[in-house]
């Protein structure tokens, strides 16, 4: 084994020592509220807090996303990337402010993505504790836009303008430590409206129900038959719609996703829906539209690629069971440019997307470490073809 | 009638300390050490993120605070435990000075911590801020290190009400200070007026301001001290900061109507000491309220003692402890 990976352990508790500085970075941080496409004030505090740390530099790209760097020992070698999303699922008007027991930090977000970017934030401070130096430099990226219709808008701007190729990359996330993503499937995310407006109720004999007619979207939807191999799925995912109780539905949503490990897959399924929903529409002469939230495309490093076997060697050195699975995050923006990625968990948690979401505060500090020998790996070469 | 002068220029906003690297300079010149106080009761909730932060900021990064001190009244929750496993410096109240009788409120602690903590400034923040940023102590402190002739500084903010579990409002709060002492300051003291939220529970000092007051063991702390400070030192040596946004828990109207009582009884109470006011007939100690169970009418009794500690330096062993001849 590497000295650097059989360092790790070790290194768990000089981190656990900065405590107090990487819980004040999640907390300061995630309690600005940070709704997808209303980032500023967030990107703001992200900011103040790298520099806070200590970072090299910090500046924003040209769309907005915050960069830190922390520059590394050798000027000729790419940076390696960093990210963490900075937008979380919760409007301005829910109560951001988290708190603090012995063992966990509870609050709107703090799961998905708040421990992210504070760790992000708190990485230059905690290298300079440890002493630690890279021959790459850090390119620390809170990245804007990621979630639902933002789409992975920052991340895919920021690596089609980066200026020089990038070495490799982390991607972190709040929970399950042990995760260690290196393929993403294909995937559409699509939403189905249906508007009845009343007028056109009451000139029809039988009163059309949006609701009602979303349903027979739903089961036009599950008779479409998906092969074993590549394997594909439809997860519907969100329905909205009506007014009360005795009022037939004049507007229903309906959202669904579409994965598959096969692009060409989730694109024939896509257009099936489309005609069943311009079938469905025609048949019931409402107004049914469909619209696509987001999409991404199948992408993997292999299982037996050189920065995936070290981050399975970093996890193991570390007491923690990988776990692969794929990921629907910023990982496939970068697996599809051809930069190696993985997406790392920092920690354990529950009520991922809830109000009282809860992290564990001791895992942390093993999760940041895994992080750091990641780095560390692609530091050495590892992901350079 | 006042003429707001003092307003204009001994009103601050905390951003205007916000350089720390500088107020670290002048308190290492100054060769001054600060201490923190959090006086806390069943805060189990909030003290953990108050110490996190406060040290991570103040102390870990910029070498401000000394000392993080707790003194507990007793709490029944997991408030001492949580504090030590932040590695706060937690003292239950009643094993401070135990030659003297004990006593349970916030004025108790406040004036406990002068014996146990070191610091040349003293800053006093309530453990119950849901919303806790360093500011709340570099902005007291701000006045204190750099405005000649600053020696006691208190804190104002909006202050939002948390309303149930997620939503937040963003104006209220204050009410005890503009039903009861407001109108009180503007009878008899029409220029502490200026000071725009003279109940607040966040306020610094020198030590030798603190410890020569007289300390109310209960809520009316705050009344006491903000009087005799001006009585002695005169408004001039007080400062006021803008802190901002400030979220803590909500009281319901019969506890705010037991804490005006009892700073109203502290407010009398000085009239009288001043020779303001004369009673002819001892006040009553207690606070009569009343509730409907089921078809009766029931008084509910609340009794305060107006019990004070003498000022702190008047304690020989305090005088002993800080070698006070």
């Amino acid at each position: 084994m590497e000295r650097h990976v059989e360092a790790l352990p070790a290194m768990v508790d000089r981190i656990c020592a900065l405590r107090d500085i990487i819980i004040a970075n999640i907390v300061l941080i995630g309690q600005v509220p940070a709704p997808t496409f209303q980032e500023k004030q967030r990107c703001q505090k992200f900011m103040n807090r790298l520099l806070e740390c200590e970072v090299d530099e910090c500046t924003t790209d040209g769309y907005r996303n915050p960069l830190g760097i922390v520059r590394g020992l050798d000027p000729a070698q790419p940076p390696i990337l960093v990210a963490a999303h900075l937008d979380t699922h919760f409007s301005r008007d829910v109560d951001h402010d988290f708190t603090i027991t012995e063992e966990r930090i509870i609050g709107a977000g703090v799961l998905d993505n708040s421990v992210g970017v504070g760790v992000l934030a708190s990485l230059p401070l905690i290298l300079k504790r440890l002493g630690v130096r890279f021959q790459s430099d850090l390119l620390l990226a809170g990245v804007i836009q990621s979630l639902g219709r933002g789409n992975l808008r920052g991340m895919r701007h920021l690596v089609k303008t980066w200026a020089t190729p990038i070495r490799g990359a982390v991607c972190i996330e709040g929970v399950e430590l042990g995760r260690l993503n290196y393929y993403a499937d294909g995937m559409i995310r699509g939403e189905v409206t249906c508007r009845i407006d009343e007028g056109q109720k009451v000139e029809m004999r039988h009163q059309p129900n949006a609701i009602l007619v979303l349903h027979e979207v739903i089961n036009q939807i599950l008779e479409i038959r998906l092969p074993q191999k590549p394997h594909c799925h439809i997860i519907i995912g969100k329905i909205a719609g009506g007014l009360e109780h005795g009022i037939s539905a004049y507007e229903a949503e309906l959202g669904f996703e579409i994965q598959s490990n096969s692009d060409r897959m989730v694109k024939s399924v896509f257009a099936d829906i489309a005609d069943i929903v311009t079938g469905i529409g025609h048949e019931y002469g409402v107004e049914l539209t469909l619209e696509t939230i987001s999409n991404l495309s199948a992408a993997r490093l292999r299982y037996n690629h050189p920065l995936v076997k070290a981050a399975g060697t970093v996890m193991e050195t570390l007491g923690l069971k990988p776990q692969g699975a794929p990921s629907e995050s910023e990982l496939s923006i970068l697996l599809s440019r051809r930069i190696p990625a993985v997406t790392l968990g920092l920690t354990r948690g529950e009520n991922f997307h809830q109000i009282n979401s809860a992290m564990e505060i001791a895992p942390m500090f093993t999760g940041i470490a895994q992080v750091l020998g990641v780095i560390a790996a692609i530091d050495r070469g590892l992901a350079d073809d | 009638m006042t003429d707001n002068k003092w307003l204009s220029t001994h009103t601050f906003h905390y951003s205007q300390f916000s350089d720390l690297a500088r107020l670290v300079q002048i308190k290492q010149e100054k060769g001054l050490t600060i201490s923190l106080c959090l006086p806390t009761l069943n805060e189990e909730k909030t003290i953990a993120k108050e110490i996190v932060i406060l040290k991570s900021e103040l102390m870990s990064r910029y070498p401000l605070l000394d000392e993080i001190v707790v003194i507990d009244s007793g709490s029944s929750d997991n408030t001492v435990k949580v504090a030590r496993s932040f590695d706060a410096v937690v003292y239950p109240a009643d094993e401070i000075l135990p030659a003297y009788p004990a006593y349970r409120g916030k004025g108790e602690n406040l004036w406990k911590a002068l014996y146990v903590t070191r610091g040349d400034i003293l800053v006093y923040l309530d453990a119950d801020i849901k919303n806790i940023h360093h500011r709340f102590a570099y902005g007291l402190l701000g006045p204190l290190l750099t405005v000649p002739g600053i020696r006691f500084a208190k804190a104002f903010y909006d202050r939002p009400i948390a309303i149930g579990k997620s939503k937040v409002r963003q104006t209220g709060g204050g009410r005890v200070t503009e039903l009861v002492i407001r109108p009180m300051l503007s009878l008899f003291f029409p220029e502490l007026t200026q000071i725009v939220q003279p109940l607040s529970g966040e306020y610094a000092g020198f030590r030798d301001i603190f410890e020569r007051i007289p300390f109310p063991i209960g809520y009316g702390v705050e009344t006491s001290m903000l009087l005799d400070i001006c009585e002695t030192w005169g408004l001039d040596v007080i400062a006021q900061v803008d802190l901002e946004r400030r979220v803590h828990r909500n009281q319901d109207t019969k506890a705010l109507g037991r804490m005006s009582f009892v700073v109203l009884k502290t407010f009398l109470d000085r009239l009288e000491r001043l020779g303001l006011v004369e009673f002819r007939k001892q006040l009553y100690n207690q606070m009569l309220q009343y509730q409907l169970v089921q078809d009766r009418i029931v008084p509910d009794v609340f009794e305060i003692q107006g019990l004070e500690r003498p000022p702190m330096i008047e304690i020989a062993e305090y005088r002993e402890k800080r070698g006070i001849t």
